[in-house]
Parts: structure tokens; C-alpha cells; sequence
């Protein structure tokens, strides 16, 4: 028998049981005695004064048991970050349609949505912005805050990446290529909505469970806003239905919110979301336009990149400037130049507000700069797919940003193997045969990908985890970082099993809550595996070293002596002693058998002028898509996909193809179906009759392959994987269609008119459906 | 008004408001909460229940509707002991599981279609779960869970 791997092998969700039984709870499913229920009232104009705000009437409705407004929180509930421009609830103005003003509690839904109609609240509107390529003119209407830097108050922040001198290499460029790419907001479509249950504790604080990705951030920002010692403020991480990065925010005012109104009224207080309220009142993927410049020498090797983006940030900053960021250091693709010069502005709008989704800014620039690739290769005459390999970033080459590339660069080997597993050459060239014969269009088309591992620049990087053997000699396992589905729990359990030399069963692995987790940053930017892994196995390490001393001393032997059979230690004499044995040994010898592992990032340098090492590593990626085009309806069909990804190392195969094939499917969903419109402010999707995410019958069995080119800081090698699967899908889609058709779909998604006529059909907007979404009743 | 049914295999009878749907009458009178909402007007499928073996939102039932008729929900799914049966282990064995929330409807969609269709194509369960969103999963693993539990009780059946 040999040392127990459980890393890359076949192994079970820790969370799937409860899943499928039906019995996980999330926060819409708990109940508790005397628990209230609370509702927002939310602004029904996208840009307004709040002239008068009474909450004494909805006091006298039957049923209402509090009310609170901005005024309940320390501060007027300010909050955000990097940048604090958002209330707990609404101060003075409101910005959006669906941002919370007031927060009511009452015994029932019905009662808590009668009690929001009760209130008194007089808006006086102001002039909205609902057009981005607007908002810094000198006369826009004014949605910012006043800008202390002298700069537009509709600013939110520029991020650049300056690489040679564009302007000199121009002229000596053979080919050039200058485009106009638009895509929209896109919603996350968790198909759990936002809730929070806060619970009053005897000691004056409060404990809160929220369907949140960063547990510490809502304990941080519940402290600041409520004016509790952190000691009184606990966080509870419950199974989550969903996130996506839409979970990061909003959230938290619903955390807020019930953690006041449950204070105020010393009993249990819930807020859930109906859908509409959902679709209407929370952020999105930001909105992007983006002009880009390519420039190649005739033999097709890429000599400069030019690209200026615009991104509609909405009513708030929220993570927009991270996602600005990210999307500067993507947005000329994962190729070599001589000269880049990139610049991506974010603005404020009325236009609900963006934040986080996943890809966070790449999934949009990468829309972009892979149809620019794709269209300056067919400028060129070459296969689009030859043209990336002859110009990607391989090991050694230095990025566009100044880093050089020293380790784990998989590109080339994604793109020969998505090459080879869908058959490219040959359809390529029958497709293109095949079309000026048949109204069905078949096209196939690819995109390629860096996407940098971690938060890079956006802060300080560590994850820690904490372990522990019980009396029964089962571990507890706990790491600050969220799984709100995407599989990170099993992925620790692994890594530590792998370290402890246990079988993974053995480890229970809690979800995080700031009374017992340690606080490991924000669950995003697909860090889980590299950076809260590393701090799981640190801990397992840890820990292991304790159990090899007892080992050790009941083999008799030197530590190097020890060898594992399964679980079993055995010595020199060769006689295996259990597991069991050795933990019991270890507590007889007064040993404590628990541990702590905390891991840092290695360290990246940033210079704001525009370059630097952004990140400490990178994912590469290759897909291609398979379509098929009715040019009698514009109907797309999506006939294959096929994706290829260098993620280090796999540590839990079955999640990691899940999170390829759902990334995939997210991609296509917003590459042909989902659509968001805001009509002078109005959101008009409020539901899911009307946004339209991909169902079981509209994408085709995904085929999907990861290359394992390690990364030495990595546990077991391994980089990430939940956003980069998303990246290039939309972009191969379009490739694709351009390849059936002829000609590129610039503006997203690729609907029937825009494959059809080229154009979209402009339809009538209103706001009654907006409005009337805040008002569903629960 | 009193409602009486069969709820997973055992007869019940509850009070309740003649005006609320099946979801809530499950959620908030029966709190059998395994059954989700996740739209409110029946395009998500997070409440699928089965209806005397047909699949239906239960957010777009009214609770009277399911006098005298059979129902079984997440809940009743299980082996008798609460292990979870051939088709939710397949759900935990193909990776079919991620946030997990819209895994109850899901479980249903599959239980009703080998109801009526023990040997379904790949293509047969898409449309058969197509009325059941998932955000998180691109619903292979799910179709392969399905399938895979398709071919085991045909075995089974066979010897």
C-alpha cells in the first residue's frame, strides 16, 4: 500500500450530499422563532433628490415592528472600496433605480412590503445619464461625487499599460486595422437571490448570515457601519446558490440592514430578494466600448496595439476600478509587441452600477482584442489560429507590460491542442467550401487568453486556513475563502489529505465564520486554489509535522525513517502503526494537535505610469467554437466547443471540468442571448422571461482538455481556472459566426437582427416594468 | 381550507390559505424548504415538484390544486433510510453538483423523465430539463448523471 494522493484523482464534492437531499440550508430556508422580515424601499428614479424621507407611517401599519434610514448607521452607512461613494441606505440622493432608501421590519413579507408603501418619500428628479460616451462633457448631468483632484466628478479612475512608442511604429507598420467593439452589462443569474439573516445576541452584537463571497469583508464593514466592537460582530458564511462576483456588494447593505433593524428590534430579521428586485437593485458586469488599433508587418507579426476603452462603472464605483484595472492589463491580448499603449476609463452613469463578474474586465477586452486578432488575420490572409500561435507570448518572452515570462507559459501547447481535438484545419477550409452552397452557415472560430492568477495589483495577498484533530480524530479543516459552488472546499480538503497522508473523508471542512476562520481577503479573482490552497496545506504541514514527531517517538525512529502505508506510519521494524495510533500517542505525549498555515503571494510591482510585473502568474487558454447559422432566421446554433487550458495542475478533475462547462456556458449565454438594456435608467429585463440564460438545450456537449505546466509557487503546481474558462468563449463565438457569414458582429449579444440585417432593430424602452419589479411581492 | 393529498408517500392534511401557491405551501406551512424559489413565475424550475409523476413549478401551482393527487418533492426522493437514491448519488458520483441550488428541481426533472422514458438520448434530457435553469454547472455533468442512472436501472431491470 502506498502513501495516500487523493490531488488529481477522482474525488467527491465535500458539499454534495446536502445538495442533492435537499437539506443545505440557505438563507432563505431558515426559520426562527419570532424571525421578522425585511424589505427595502427602493428609488424609483434613477437620479434624484430625496426631498423629504418619513418613516413614522409605515410604523403604524399593522405588523411593522421597525424602520430605519441612513440615519441608523454610523457614518450614514458609507461604505465601498477602493472607493467609498455608497450608503447602507440612501443619503441625500439616490443614483439608480432600485437603490435602497429605507429598510423596514415587520412580521411577515406582506406586512414589511405594506409598511415601504407606508412611507413618506419625496423624490425631486435631476437630470440622468444614461449615455457613458457622455459623461465627461463639460455639461452632463453630474453623478459623481465632486472631484478633489480638479478631475470631472463623472470620473471614476484611468488605467493605463505603456509599452515602446505606438506613435513610431505606425508608419512602419504593412497592415493596420482599426475597430469599434461595444459589449453590455451582463447579470451574474444566481439562481439564489441576495438575502441576509441577522441574529441578535445576548451580549449587544450580532451574528449574520449572509449569501456573501467575503464573509470579513461583511464582518468589516458591519462593524464600521453599526459602531460595534469587531468582537460583537460575527459573519457567517452559509451555503451560498451562486455568485459569479455578484455577491461582493450589495450584499452587504442587506447584511447592514438586517443587522440594524434586528438590534433595533432584539429579535431575528431576514431580508430575501424576489427575482425582479434582485435583477433591478444589484450590480452588473460593466458595460464596455472599446476602440482598437493593430498594426503587423505583412508576414503577420504583430508590431503595436493601440486601445482605449470606455467602462460605465453606473451609479457607484464598486469594484469598477479593479475591473478597469484588469481589463488594462488583458486588453491587448496574450501576444508580443513592440509597442502598446492601452487606456481603459471608467465613468459614472445612472445606468444601475457594475461591479464584479466573472473574467472581472477581461471577459470584455478580450471580446474585443480576440475579433481585432481574428480580423487583422483574415486582413493578413492568414488562418486566424496559425496567427496567433506565430505571435503568442511564449516562455522567455517578455509581456507587454515589461515582465518577463519565466515559467508555466501553456499557450502554444492550448492552441495545437484545441487545434488537433476539433478538427480546425480540415473544417476550417470545408466550412468555407461549403457556405456559398447552403442558407445554413457553418463557421469556426477561436479565441486565446492570458488571464493573470490572483489580485495582481488591486492589494495584499495572503489566505490562511486553521486544522485541527478532534476527539474522535476526524479533522476540522477552515479557510477564510467563500465556496459559494465553485468546488473550493474539496479542493482544500484534498490538498490537505495529500500533506496529513489521511484519506480525505477524514477532514470536515467548515465553511468560513469570522469567529473560528482566519481573514484571507476577498473571495474573487479566482485565487481560492493557488492562494487559499497554499495556506491549507501550510496548516496540513504544520499539523503533519507534530503527528510525525509522535510517530516518530512510538516507531522509535528518526523522522526521515518514517514511511506511509495508506494512513498507517511505519518504521524501520516495518510493523505499521494506524493512524489512530500515532494521534493518541500524540496526546499522551502532551502534544497540541492543531495548526495554523498562513501563505502570501510572492510579491508584484506595479508602476501607475502604466507598467511592471502585474501579476505573479498567468492562466493561458485556447477555444474554439463550432456554429451553425440559419441565414433564414439568424438563428446561431452552437454546434461544439472546445476548450483547452493551462491551469497548472488539476487538483479536483470533476470540478474543474464543471467549472470549464459552466464558464462556457456563462460565455455563450453572453455572446448570443443575454442582453441587458437600460432604457434612460430603466433596466427592461427584470426577469427571467425576458434575460435570457442558456438553457440544457442550447449548448452542445463541451469538450474540454487542461494542460498541467506547473507553477512552482502553486500547491501541487496549480494556477486558476474559475474565470479564464468564461474569457474567450463570446469572442470564439463571434469568430465563428464572422466565418459562416462574412462578417464580424462588433456590439454584443450576436441576436437574430444583428446576424440577420447587421443591425440591431431598436425597440421602444420603458420603465414600468423596472418600477413595478420593486414591488414583487415575496 | 383543509388540503389533503399524499406528500412523499404519506397522506396529509393542513390548513391553509386557499390563495397561496404550492411553493409556499411547502416552503412556509410544511417547511419542506428543499423545494427553492428562484424566479416566482415558472422559468427557472428551481420549484420543480412531481405531480402524480408530472413534472410541474410548484410557484405556478395554487396549493388546492393538489387535493387528492400525489406529490413528492426533494424530500421524498431519498432511499426510506435518508441515503440519497441511485439517481442523486449519480448527481454526487458525475460531478453534477455546484452551488447547488437548483439541484432539487433538477433531481426531479430527471426522476420524471425516466418515469416516462427509461432510455433517454442526451438530447431527451436536455429537453427534459430545459425548463430548469443551472448558472454554475453548463448542465453536462448533470446529463451524464441522468444518463448514467438511465443505464443503471435498465441493467438492473434487464437481470
Amino acid at each position: 500500500m502506498a502513501k495516500i494522493e487523493s490531488v488529481g484523482k477522482p474525488a467527491r464534492r465535500v458539499d454534495a450530499l446536502e445538495k442533492v437531499l435537499g437539506t443545505a440550508k440557505y438563507v432563505g430556508d431558515f426559520r426562527l422563532v419570532g424571525m421578522l422580515h425585511a424589505r427595502a424601499l427602493r428609488s424609483e428614479l434613477p437620479h434624484a433628490r430625496i426631498m423629504r424621507l418619513d418613516v413614522t407611517p409605515a410604523l403604524t401599519v399593522s405588523g411593522v415592528k421597525a424602520v430605519i434610514t441612513c440615519a441608523d448607521f454610523v457614518d450614514n452607512g458609507l461604505y465601498g472600496f477602493p472607493v467609498k461613494d455608497k450608503y447602507m441606505l440612501a443619503y441625500q440622493k439616490t443614483r439608480y433605480v432600485g437603490e435602497a432608501i429605507a429598510a423596514v421590519a415587520a412580521d411577515t413579507p406582506a406586512a414589511a412590503l405594506a409598511g415601504v408603501k407606508a412611507i413618506i418619500c419625496e423624490l425631486e428628479p435631476l437630470p440622468v445619464l444614461a449615455d457613458m460616451t457622455r459623461a465627461l462633457e463639460p455639461d452632463a448631468p453630474q453623478v459623481g461625487p465632486v472631484s478633489t483632484a480638479g478631475q470631472h466628478p463623472n470620473f471614476l479612475n484611468n488605467c493605463p499599460v505603456r509599452h515602446g512608442n505606438v506613435e513610431a511604429v505606425w508608419p512602419e507598420c504593412e497592415v493596420t486595422l482599426e475597430r469599434h467593439y461595444t459589449v453590455p452589462h451582463q447579470e451574474h443569474a444566481y439562481l439564489e437571490t441576495e438575502g441576509a439573516l441577522a441574529i441578535p445576541t445576548p451580549e449587544g452584537g450580532v451574528a449574520v448570515y449572509c449569501s456573501c463571497q467575503s464573509p470579513f469583508i461583511n464582518q468589516g464593514y458591519l462593524v464600521a457601519a453599526l459602531g460595534l466592537p469587531s468582537e460583537l460582530v460575527r459573519s457567517i458564511q452559509p451555503p451560498v446558490g451562486g455568485a459569479f462576483g455578484g455577491k461582493d456588494d450589495l450584499n452587504y447593505e442587506s447584511s447592514a440592514q438586517t443587522a440594524a433593524l434586528a438590534l433595533k428590534t432584539g429579535r431575528p430579521v431576514r431580508m430575501t430578494f424576489a427575482r425582479e428586485e434582485s435583477m433591478v437593485a444589484s450590480y452588473k458586469r460593466d458595460a464596455m466600448h472599446m476602440d482598437i488599433k493593430l498594426g503587423a508587418k505583412a508576414d503577420g507579426t504583430l508590431r503595436a496595439c493601440e486601445f482605449a476603452g470606455l467602462l460605465d462603472s453606473g451609479a457607484y464605483a464598486s469594484e469598477s476600478p479593479f475591473t478597469g484595472w484588469r481589463a488594462s492589463i488583458h486588453a491587448m491580448g496574450a501576444y508580443r509587441y513592440e509597442a502598446c499603449q492601452v487606456d481603459i476609463t471608467s465613468v459614472y452613469t445612472n445606468n444601475g452600477y457594475a461591479g464584479a463578474m466573472r473574467g472581472f474586465g477581461n471577459t470584455e477586452v478580450c471580446l474585443g482584442i480576440e475579433q481585432a486578432i481574428d480580423e487583422l488575420a483574415d486582413q493578413i490572409g492568414l488562418d486566424p489560429l496559425e496567427f496567433r500561435l506565430k505571435n503568442c507570448l511564449r516562455l522567455g518572452d517578455e509581456t507587454p507590460h515589461g515582465q518577463r515570462l519565466t515559467e508555466s507559459v501553456g499557450l502554444t501547447e492550448c492552441l495545437t491542442r484545441v487545434r488537433d481535438m476539433s478538427d480546425w484545419t480540415r473544417k476550417r477550409r470545408e466550412f468555407t467550401a461549403h457556405n456559398s452552397q447552403s442558407p445554413i452557415k457553418k463557421g469556426i472560430g477561436v479565441a486565446a487568453l492570458f488571464h493573470g492568477v490572483s489580485l495582481g495589483a488591486e492589494g495584499a495577498d495572503a489566505a490562511s486556513s486553521t486544522i485541527e484533530v478532534n476527539g474522535d480524530n476526524s479533522i476540522t479543516l477552515t479557510s477564510g475563502l467563500t465556496d459559494y459552488g465553485q468546488g473550493s472546499r474539496t479542493v482544500f480538503t484534498l490538498i490537505a489529505a495529500d500533506e496529513l497522508g489521511v484519506k480525505p473523508a477524514r477532514i470536515n471542512i467548515h465553511r468560513p465564520d469570522t469567529y473560528t476562520a482566519l481573514d484571507s481577503g476577498p473571495t474573487v479573482a479566482s485565487r481560492s486554489t493557488v492562494v487559499g490552497g497554499n495556506a491549507a496545506q501550510v496548516a496540513a504541514r504544520n499539523l503533519a509535522q507534530t503527528i510525525d514527531y509522535a510517530a516518530a517517538s512510538l516507531l522509535g525512529c528518526e523522522l526521515s525513517q518514517l514511511v506511509r502505508e495508506g494512513e498507517a506510519y511505519v518504521g524501520p521494524s516495518e510493523e505499521p502503526v494506524s493512524w489512530d495510533n500515532v494521534v493518541s500517542h500524540a496526546r499522551q505525549m502532551g502534544l497540541i494537535l492543531s495548526a495554523r498555515g498562513k501563505w502570501s503571494a510572492p510579491p508584484i510591482e506595479w508602476h501607475h505610469e502604466g507598467w511592471g510585473t502585474p501579476y505573479f502568474t498567468y492562466h493561458y487558454g485556447a477555444q474554439v467554437v463550432e456554429v451553425a447559422v440559419d441565414m433564414g432566421t439568424g438563428k446561431t446554433e452552437v454546434v461544439g466547443v472546445w476548450a483547452v487550458h493551462d491551469v497548472g495542475k488539476v487538483i479536483f478533475p470533476q470540478g474543474a471540468f464543471g467549472q470549464a462547462y459552466g464558464g462556457i456556458t456563462q460565455g455563450l449565454g453572453y455572446a448570443l442571448w443575454e442582453r441587458i438594456d437600460y432604457d434612460n435608467g430603466y433596466l427592461q429585463a427584470t426577469n427571467f422571461d425576458e434575460y435570457m440564460i442558456p438553457t440544457a438545450l442550447d449548448v452542445p456537449d463541451i469538450k474540454v482538455a487542461f494542460v498541467e505546466n506547473n507553477f512552482s509557487a502553486g500547491p501541487h503546481g496549480a494556477k486558476n481556472l474559475a474565470e479564464p474558462v468564461l474569457v474567450p468563449t463570446a469572442p470564439a463565438t463571434l469568430n465563428a459566426i464572422a466565418h459562416a457569414i462574412g462578417r464580424h458582429i462588433r456590439d454584443l449579444p450576436a441576436n437574430l437582427e444583428r446576424v440577420l440585417l447587421g443591425h440591431d432593430l431598436s425597440k421602444p424602452g420603458s420603465g414600468t416594468a423596472c418600477k413595478l419589479g420593486l414591488w414583487t411581492a415575496m | 381550507m383543509l388540503i389533503n393529498f399524499t406528500l412523499n408517500h404519506k397522506s396529509v392534511t393542513i390548513d391553509a390559505p386557499p390563495d397561496i401557491t404550492l411553493l409556499t405551501l411547502l416552503r412556509d406551512y410544511l417547511g419542506l424548504t428543499g423545494t427553492k424559489e428562484g424566479c416566482a413565475i415558472g422559468e427557472c424550475g428551481a420549484c420543480a415538484v412531481m405531480l402524480d409523476g408530472r413534472l410541474v413549478n410548484s410557484c405556478l401551482t395554487l396549493a388546492p390544486q393538489v387535493s387528492g393527487r400525489e406529490l413528492v418533492t426533494i424530500e421524498g426522493i431519498s432511499q426510506p433510510d435518508g441515503r440519497p437514491n441511485d439517481l442523486q448519488e449519480n448527481f454526487i458520483e458525475y460531478g453534477a453538483v455546484q452551488c447547488g441550488y437548483c439541484i432539487p428541481g433538477m433531481v426531479l426533472a430527471g426522476e420524471a423523465l425516466l418515469k416516462r422514458n427509461p432510455n433517454p438520448t442526451r438530447q431527451q434530457i436536455r429537453r427534459a430539463i430545459s425548463g430548469n435553469l443551472c448558472r454554475c454547472t453548463g448542465y453536462q455533468q448533470i446529463v451524464d448523471a441522468i444518463e448514467a442512472t438511465a443505464k443503471d436501472r435498465t441493467a438492473h431491470a434487464k437481470s
